[in-house]
Parts: C-alpha cells; sequence; structure tokens
C-alpha cells in the first residue's frame, strides 16, 4: 500500500511528465491558452493514462514480456514478443482515445470544439506511449502499481497544463515583445516552471 | 529644491518629441519622477486617489531591508574572525563586511539598471522602479564569498529571461530576485550550497556548516542555540540569518500596508503546521526539532517576509493570499525534512507557489462568481 501511494506521488511530482521529461509538450503548448480546456485536456489524459497503462501492463505480462506465454503452454517460455510492444501499446492507446472522443462529444459538445485537433491527437501525445514504456522499463510489481503509475503521471501532466493555463491567463494583456508573443513566451514560462518544478528532484520515496 | 524644480523644467524640452535627446526620455522621465511626484492624472475609468505611487512604494521596500542588510554586513564580518579564532572590536567587523557586500550590491544595481534601462529606450516604456528593490535583495539572498561575475550573470538573466521578456516590472510571474539565486544554484552548485560558502574567507580548520547543514545530515546536537538562530549569530545568505532584523523590516511592511500580513501569517502557519506533522511522525531527528525552530533557521524569516509578500508574483485575492502562504509555509518545511539534495526549501517552495498563484486565483474568482450569481437566483426568486 505504501509503495503504491509512493508511486503515485513520485509520478505527479518527482517525475512529473512535463518538467522532468518534457513528454507531452505539443497539446501542453497548444491548448494551454485557456484554464476551462485545458481542464478538459487534463482530465482527457489522466483518464487515457488511468487506462492504458493498467492494460498496457496486462499485454506487457502475459503476453509481451520474455517468457510470458508459458502460462498458455510450458514450451512457450523462450519466446520473446516484445518487439511488439509499440505497436500493440499504440493500438490500445488509439482505441482508448477513441472512446474518450466519442464520450466527450456525446457530452460535452462545447469542449469537443474547443479542443479540436488535439482529442484525437492524444493518442499520438508522446506522454502518453511515454507512460507505457516507462511502465515497461521500470518493471512495475503489480497492476495496482502500474494503475497508480498511470493516474500519478496523468495528475502531474494535469497540474502542468492547468497551472500555464492560468499564467497564460494572466500575462495576456503583457507587453510582450513582439517576437516572443504566443509560443516564444510560453517556452520560457515552461522553463521557467521546470526550474520551480526541481524542487522535488531528488526526493526519494 | 526650488532651483533644482527649475533646472529639471529647463531641461525638459530637449526630451520630448521632437527635442534633441527625444531617444532618452524615458530616462529623462525616470530621473525626474524620482525627484519629484509626478503631477500627471489618469482621465478616464474609475482611479483611486492616494499619494502613494510605485516609486514610494519601492523605497519604503528598500527602507524595510536595512535592518537585515546592517545586520548581515556585521555578521559577515563577525563569521569571519570568528573562524580565524580572533575577535577584534565592532568596526573592524564591519569594516571587513562592507568590504565584503558592498561589491555585490554595487554589481546588482548597475547589471542589472543598465539593463532596465537599455529595454526601457528601446521598447519606449518608462524605467520602473521594481529593480531597486530587486537589485537590493538579490545581494541579500547571496553567501558572502559568491563570486562578483556570477552576481552579475544571474542578475541579468533575471532581469532578463525572469522580468523584461514578460514586458518588464509587475508582468513577471516569478519572483526576479529568486530567479536569481535559483539560477545560481542550479547553474553553480559548489558556489551556492555546502559548507564552505557561507563563510568569508574562512579558516579551513572551522566547520562553517549552516544549522540547516547540520540537519540534513541529521546533526541535531551540533545545532546552535535557539538564541544564536534568532538573533543571526550564525553563518548564512547575507541578510537572512537574523530573525529579529528582519522582523524589524516586517512590522514596517505591515504597518505601511506594503507587505501583505495574510501572506505572512499563513506561510507562518503553513510552516508550524507542517513542523507539528512531521512531530507526530517522528520518523528522524530532523523530523522530531520543535516546528517552531523551522522558522528561525536559514531563509524561513527572510522569504516569509521579503520574498512571498512580492505583490506582483503572489496570488491577488484575499481568499488566494491565504492558500498561497500556506502552502508556501507547508512545502518549505516538506523539501527541508524529505529532499536529501537540497537542505533549504523556501526559495523553491516560493517559486513553486509563484507558478501556481494564477491558478489559485482563477478558482478563487471563479468561486466568487458563482456564489454571487447564486444569491442573485436565490434573491429574484423570492421577489
Amino acid at each position: 500500500m505504501q509503495e503504491i501511494f509512493n508511486i503515485f506521488v513520485k509520478s505527479i511530482f518527482v517525475d512529473n511528465m512535463v518538467f522532468a521529461y518534457f513528454l507531452g509538450m505539443c497539446s501542453y503548448l497548444a491548448v494551454s491558452k485557456t484554464v476551462n480546456t485545458s481542464v478538459g485536456l487534463g482530465l482527457a489524459v489522466i483518464f487515457v493514462l488511468g487506462i492504458t497503462v493498467p492494460v498496457d501492463y496486462l499485454l506487457n505480462d502475459y503476453i509481451l514480456k520474455p517468457g510470458a506465454l508459458a502460462w498458455l503452454d510450458p514450451e512457450f517460455k523462450d519466446v520473446d514478443l516484445s518487439f511488439l510492444s509499440f505497436i500493440l501499446f499504440i493500438a490500445i492507446i488509439a482505441s482508448m482515445v477513441q472512446l474518450v472522443e466519442m464520450v466527450v462529444e456525446k457530452f460535452s459538445p462545447a469542449l469537443y470544439s474547443s479542443l479540436g485537433i488535439f482529442l484525437p491527437l492524444i493518442a499520438v501525445n508522446c506522454a502518453i506511449l511515454g507512460g507505457s514504456l516507462f511502465m515497461q522499463e521500470r518493471e512495475y510489481q503489480s497492476l495496482a502499481q502500474a494503475t497508480s503509475f498511470g493516474l500519478g503521471s496523468g495528475v502531474g501532466w494535469f497540474l502542468a497544463i492547468v497551472g500555464i493555463a492560468a499564467i497564460r491567463e494572466k500575462i495576456r494583456y503583457s507587453n510582450v515583445p513582439k517576437p516572443l508573443r504566443g509560443l516564444g513566451i510560453t517556452f520560457i514560462i515552461t522553463g521557467l516552471m521546470g526550474i520551480a518544478f526541481m524542487s522535488f528532484l531528488g526526493i526519494k520515496l | 529644491m526650488k532651483a533644482l524644480r527649475e533646472f529639471v523644467d529647463k531641461q525638459k524640452p530637449h526630451f520630448e518629441k521632437g527635442g534633441r535627446f527625444e531617444k532618452l526620455h524615458s530616462t529623462f522621465e525616470a530621473f525626474e519622477t524620482f525627484l519629484f511626484v509626478p503631477n500627471t492624472v489618469t482621465n478616464t475609468g474609475a482611479h483611486i486617489r492616494d499619494a502613494i505611487d510605485m516609486k514610494r512604494t519601492m523605497i519604503i521596500v528598500v527602507l524595510a531591508l536595512i535592518p537585515p542588510l546592517l545586520f548581515g554586513i556585521w555578521n559577515v564580518g563577525y563569521q569571519h574572525f570568528l573562524s580565524n579564532g580572533m575577535a577584534p572590536d565592532f568596526w573592524p567587523m564591519v569594516g571587513f563586511g562592507l568590504l565584503k557586500v558592498l561589491p555585490l550590491i554595487v554589481v546588482s544595481y548597475i547589471t542589472g539598471l543598465a539593463i532596465e534601462f537599455a529595454f526601457a529606450q528601446s521598447r519606449g516604456h518608462e524605467v520602473n522602479e521594481g529593480f531597486l528593490v530587486t537589485g537590493m535583495l538579490i545581494p541579500l539572498v547571496m553567501p558572502p564569498d559568491v563570486p562578483l561575475w556570477m552576481v552579475a550573470v544571474a542578475t541579468a538573466f533575471a532581469v532578463i529571461i525572469g522580468k523584461e521578456v514578460f514586458g518588464g516590472t509587475g508582468m513577471n510571474i516569478l519572483n526576479p530576485a529568486l530567479t536569481a539565486r535559483a539560477f545560481l544554484f542550479f547553474a553553480y552548485p559548489s558556489e551556492m550550497s555546502g559548507d564552505r560558502v557561507w563563510i568569508a574567507e574562512k579558516a579551513d580548520a572551522y566547520s562553517g556548516a549552516t544549522p540547516l547543514g547540520h540537519l540534513l545530515v541529521l546533526d541535531a546536537d551540533k545545532l546552535p542555540s535557539d538564541w544564536a538562530m534568532f538573533s543571526g549569530l550564525i553563518p548564512g545568505s547575507i541578510g537572512e540569518t537574523s530573525t529579529i532584523a528582519i522582523l524589524l523590516g516586517a512590522i514596517v511592511l505591515i504597518a505601511t500596508g506594503i507587505g501583505s500580513f495574510r501572506i505572512m501569517a499563513s506561510v507562518v502557519t503553513g510552516g508550524l503546521v507542517m513542523g507539528l506533522l512531521f512531530n507526530l511522525w517522528g520518523a528522524n531527528a530532523y523530523m522530531d526539532i520543535p516546528a517552531y525552530q523551522h522558522l528561525i533557521m536559514g531563509g524561513f524569516a527572510f522569504g516569509t517576509v521579503y520574498m512571498a509578500t512580492d505583490p506582483v508574483s503572489a496570488s491577488q485575492t484575499n481568499r488566494g493570499k491565504l492558500i498561497y502562504g500556506f502552502l508556501i509555509g507547508l512545502i518549505a518545511v516538506l523539501i527541508r525534512v524529505f529532499n536529501p539534495a537540497y537542505p533549504e526549501g523556501m526559495m523553491l517552495s516560493i517559486l513553486l507557489m509563484n507558478v501556481f498563484a494564477p491558478l489559485i486565483d482563477h478558482y478563487v474568482v471563479q468561486s466568487n462568481i458563482k456564489k454571487r450569481l447564486k444569491r442573485s437566483k436565490a434573491g429574484t426568486a423570492k421577489v
């Protein structure tokens, strides 16, 4: 239980997807203009990460890992299917995103139109695939650990995008030098936020 | 005074549109308003009549910074001679401290003001006084032995990346003085942390660890007495050591209404609450120290009074200020105790909450809107 909680906290603050690995930057930069939209996208990312990481964990554990097929038949114990992980992980992610898209379109058409192309693009958001690959690389011990890692990473990404959206709303009327308006200043803000998030770097849990 | 006014008025036409020095208008404007309260008034919209403007505000903060500055100058000398086993009189200590501290102040002001003036000229806005405070805060949060070129680089980084790219004073999202310190802290860690840097020209055999440095390796026995930490007779950054001097500054800031007492009180509460929680947990010697000691060690007091209250980067709403301050205190103590990489958490926790201050404000404002909508609906329903 302690371990699961530690993984959750660690993936929010210490190993933050945006500030520690700079993953998922495209939608982070593009959809962070207002707080309300970014809350919507952030929740979608939490949901997708929270589903895909445990599903991919099961996939990895029972099919892909070296020797994972041994439960079918002992003679498969030398089979290593891990070269398939990219394509299978992406397939799972794409179908989950499709699900989210249909749900959002049905229940919140306003959010659907404001997210635009970036909702289906979650499927190729590197934070999502990164979540599954980190899960594979770090060899989490149980389904619960993988789930808490997925949810924690999602919450960390959510915090990052909502934080920067509030800052961008605040500086909307600032006299930013012309060449830096828009993306330029957003990159600078991201860097400064990264400095602030370094406060958690080095915490061992 | 009158002669000065006449002199300024005589020079004025040269700097107005069409004059010889038209390009230097904002420089002239800065010096004119530095000497005299400007007589320009707002024409449209609602405005508040008050004698205080930004220049007056900033000067009061600089005044409030004088007690920690003077104490810091003396303490730099005191720690230096103490480490070398000498005990000279008062004046040699002050002399040594001045020798160490004045160059830092001069470098920080010259670098920062040069950049401010250059930006103001080229972008055609006024020179703002925000830097008078930042330029004083930067030397005060540095270790006494920091090389001067580092101060210059850090100041330039803080003023350009931390402030000017956002459009100048009042637009920055992070506190510029802390941005400068964080920049140096991560770029040159060996000059900004450890046991070596906190005493100027320290004798090698003398331990120069700060109280937080002792606690980091769980040496709670080596902690100086409460009185030493409260009065400031400990090694540390120049301005941060003396809680007494900082309290004097806090009185000035609160009495004039320039520093928010809400933020100060909630930061202290947050630190105490976290300290007490750790007392309950008590897993190691660090968690067992009394909660109030967190307030008098390291930069907690200095950060609370001068950094967290920065009106630009803090939360703007009253309820937001309480949340913002509370979380600063909480996270600062959390980082101190939990993070083996950094002995001090105050700088980073303030920066972190600076980042989230706009978000806190956003939700406070939204909840107010919702509450009022509900109230007005309830009101119309009754009628």
